[in-house]
């Protein structure tokens, strides 16, 4: 049992540190979000300093990092405030394509690699709120080809969509729809006959889209795509987890120069124990996130059902930490936190953002309620 | 970065659970099991069956006798003992006053204290508070006078966990009341059969005397008694504090009881309640993010003592927390056990009790596992009021953020 770092480890995140402190200052990010939150030439800037490359295997061109260096990454980019679909891009997507046939897997992974594509996963449909078998979009083969597959449907809320060169999508070939069973993973290009893609800002400074499939020309990746669409979600969890930790911990610190800078009444307002207290249960939530974001990394290697309990444990605790710290946060700003010029509202957008990305507290609640053991604790 | 114990962490874990297993008496862990009442004799023949294999200590260094585990060890080792449903060591002896001892005391206090709190002969009592000095303790008022050979102790300590039992007391004292209140206080070994001493127990909503008040009338306590300089006591005191840092967090009997709060829902019928269900989940999500804070914690000290550099100062969080859901769970079983929590029948918290017929149709089962609950969630209002009340906690916290 180690929580160390690794000399690499440390090295990765002071790159991503330095390139956020020299190139991602607020400004820029702030006009960025303004200008309707695109983010394609961060993603660019992101594949220069190679961490595009993070999760991709070393055949097709990548790194072949693992959960511990790809959690490293994403506290230091929500610790930046960084609104690239990293983890989507960078990802969840490597993740999606391991299932695929050997050719398409290096038709598409040295090019997410190397940056020269975004492929966003668009895993979510308006009905199906969280629920992951909840696949309505349909696929049918396209006359006698084995590959070749027509798409009939509607994906929601798909990360920066309007700037990904493809998608991964969930569509079902068999069964009903919220079956896991006949849910096939396909890779669906932005300029494809029957895409149509509608992009607008998110609340957070971001931007995604809502895609819509009229026949939509289609490759297959694996027929039967659950469990990698499953662990995709949960390599999604992870870094969802581990950008809150990076934004918790810098609204903290905004937050704490504040109260010691502010005066009220004569003094600094740090000095005030009601406002004091509220720091406290804010270091306590975010100590308890950054654990449950170690524990949420740590066990994406673990078999399908203990990682995906843990998974959910894991978000259930950041939802909650997110929250509180966000809310906390602005409260202890006052009337300075509320305004849109200041840094500490687009952190608490972010954190509240993500607490509904990649299942809520409430629906992951239901996923722990629903599995739980006779046994609890870390090991069980 | 891994969670994965080493294989010799897991001989070692095996080691002990063995071990535990084959020593420590059915009769004790049934009660613990089903939070029946403990007797004086339960708690002593346990520490004394560890002290025997020379584990009471589990915590020392080995120059002093103890095993010399790592934080780690530690750790396991409290873990095989709750799990198994063993009573929580008395801390006042091995784990409070014996490193200030260690640490402070002179070789002949040393050579005449250290063994009988090793074996589990001599049972310690800690005398801190007092009526008028609870969170505000450097106030303590209770007066340590030099005469000759011997100081001439009045006063009056309170909330003595156990004192009842106790044969001897470490106190704090005030020998000074120059400058800051912190600096004019000591501390003291008082032999409770002493002249002078009254023990008198306070009996807490529960319906139990589990803490007492202490009276110190004229007590003579020979100068030799002293640990450390004199007026150097609140230093030493808050050496003690500052000793256990993960164990005050209370996570593994946290997953035991988590266990029992489960048996005792799917027993009364609200397991498959998702209203309830979903509290006891939260709860499970709590008490996994404590623990991975504890082997966190763990884990610093772990490189600290191999001379890293890593340390995370979070002692205040995990006595927060920990006590938070020490809380939560007695709540969840009396709410588990709804109405049949409601009755006070206080001879069904003795192991063996067989109940009348309408008593057993109330409480059906080998124990009567509903009569403890409301008793305990009652009696564990008091754990986030000690040991430094949560508020205070907060303070401190906030003082490591804030400046």
């Amino acid at each position: 049992m180690d929580f160390e770092f690794s000399d690499d480890q440390l090295s990765l995140r002071d790159a991503v540190a330095r390139w956020v402190d020299k190139g991602f200052a607020f400004e820029r990010r702030h006009a960025l979000a303004r200008a309707g939150g695109h983010a394609r030439e961060v993603w660019s800037e992101l594949a220069d300093l190679g961490l595009t490359a993070l999760a991709v295997p070393p055949m097709h061109g990548g790194m072949g990092f693992g959960p511990i260096e790809a959690m490293v990454v994403m506290e230091e980019l929500g610790r930046g405030l960084v609104h690239a679909p990293f983890a989507a891009g960078a990802l969840m997507s490597p993740a999606l394509l391991a299932g695929a046939p050997e050719a398409l897997q290096a038709e598409w992974l040295p090019r997410i690699a190397n940056g020269e594509v975004l492929v966003s996963p668009a895993l979510q449909e308006r009905a199906a709120r969280y629920r992951a078998a909840h696949v309505a979009t349909r696929a049918t083969q396209d006359g006698g080809s084995a590959t070749a597959w027509r798409l009939q449907g509607h994906k929601s809320v798909v990360p920066a969509g309007d700037e990904a060169d493809a998608f991964i999508v969930p569509a079902r070939h068999a069964g009903a729809d919220t079956d896991e069973a006949g849910i096939g993973l396909y890779v669906v290009e932005r300029h494809a006959p029957g895409v149509t893609v509608r992009g607008y800002p998110t609340q957070d400074g971001a931007r995604a889209a809502e895609l819509v499939l009229d026949g939509a020309h289609a490759t297959l990746i694996e027929p039967e795509g659950f469990a990698s669409m499953q662990r995709a979600l949960d390599v999604g969890i992870a870094a969802v987890c581990a950008e809150g930790t990076g934004l918790m911990e810098r609204l903290l610190a905004i937050t704490v120069d504040y109260m010691n800078t502010r005066k009220q009444f004569g003094v600094p307002i740090a000095s005030f124990q009601a406002l004091r207290h509220r720091v406290a249960d804010v270091k306590m939530a975010l100590e308890l996130g950054r654990s449950m974001s170690y524990y949420a990394s740590m066990k994406l290697a673990e078999p399908a059902a203990a990682r995906r309990r843990a998974l959910s444990q894991a978000k259930v605790q950041l939802g909650q930490s997110m929250r509180t710290v966000g809310q906390q946060c602005i409260q202890l700003h006052g009337g300075i936190g509320v305004t849109d010029e200041y840094v500490a509202s687009h952190v608490f957008k972010r954190l509240t953002m993500l607490e509904m990305s990649g299942g809520d507290t409430l629906h992951h609640l239901g996923e722990v309620s629903a599995a739980m053991q006779d046994t609890a604790g870390v090991f069980a | 970065m891994n969670l994965q114990f080493t294989d010799e962490e897991l001989a070692f874990r095996a080691e002990i659970r063995d071990w535990v297993r084959e020593h420590l008496p059915a009769d004790i862990s049934h009660k613990v099991h089903h939070a029946l009442r403990l007797s004086r004799d339960d708690m002593q023949r346990w520490a004394k069956i560890l002290g025997g294999k020379g584990w009471l200590g589990w915590n020392w260094p080995a120059r002093f006798g103890g095993p010399g585990w790592n934080a780690v060890q530690r750790h396991l080792f409290e873990e095989e003992c709750a799990l198994a449903g063993a009573p929580r060591v008395v801390p006042f002896g091995p784990v409070m006053v014996a490193p200030v001892i260690m640490a402070f005391g002179s070789p002949e206090q040393q050579r005449r204290f250290l063994p009988g709190i090793a074996s589990g002969e001599v049972w310690w009592s800690q005398g801190y508070s007092e009526p008028g000095s609870g969170s505000d303790l450097a106030s303590l008022k209770t007066r340590a006078e030099r005469r000759g050979d011997v100081y001439i102790v009045n006063g009056q300590k309170t909330w003595t966990t156990l004192g009842q039992y106790g044969e001897w007391i470490f106190c704090l004292v005030r020998t000074s009341t120059e400058g800051k209140p912190q600096t004019g206080i000591s501390f003291l070994l008082i032999d409770m059969k002493s002249p002078g001493v009254t023990v008198r127990p306070i009996v807490l909503l529960d319906g139990e005397p589990e803490v007492n008040e202490v009276w110190f009338d004229h007590v003579e306590v020979p100068v030799e008694n002293l640990v450390g300089e004199e007026n150097k006591g609140w230093t030493y005191a808050k050496h003690l504090l500052s000793h256990e840092r993960t164990n005050i967090a209370d996570v593994n009997r946290a997953k035991r009881e988590l266990e029992r709060l489960k048996r005792i829902a799917k027993a009364e019928g609200v397991w498959n309640d998702a209203r309830f269900r979903d509290q006891v989940a939260l709860l499970e999500v709590e008490v996994v993010a404590l623990e991975m804070m504890v082997l966190r914690v763990l884990s610093a000290e772990s490189s600290s003592e191999r001379g890293g550099k890593n340390s995370l100062d979070v002692a205040g969080l995990l006595k927060i927390r920990g006590s938070e859901i020490q809380q939560r769970y007695t709540e969840l079983m009396m709410l588990a056990a709804g109405p049949a929590s409601l009755p006070l029948v206080r001879e069904a918290m003795e192991a063996g009790w067989q109940g009348d017929q309408a008593l057993r149709l109330l409480w059906p089962g080998e124990v009567p596992a509903a009569a403890p609950l409301a008793g305990t969630y009652f009696n564990y209002r008091k754990t986030t009021i000690y040991g430094g009340s949560n508020e205070v906690q907060r303070n401190i916290v906030a003082q490591t953020v804030l400046g």
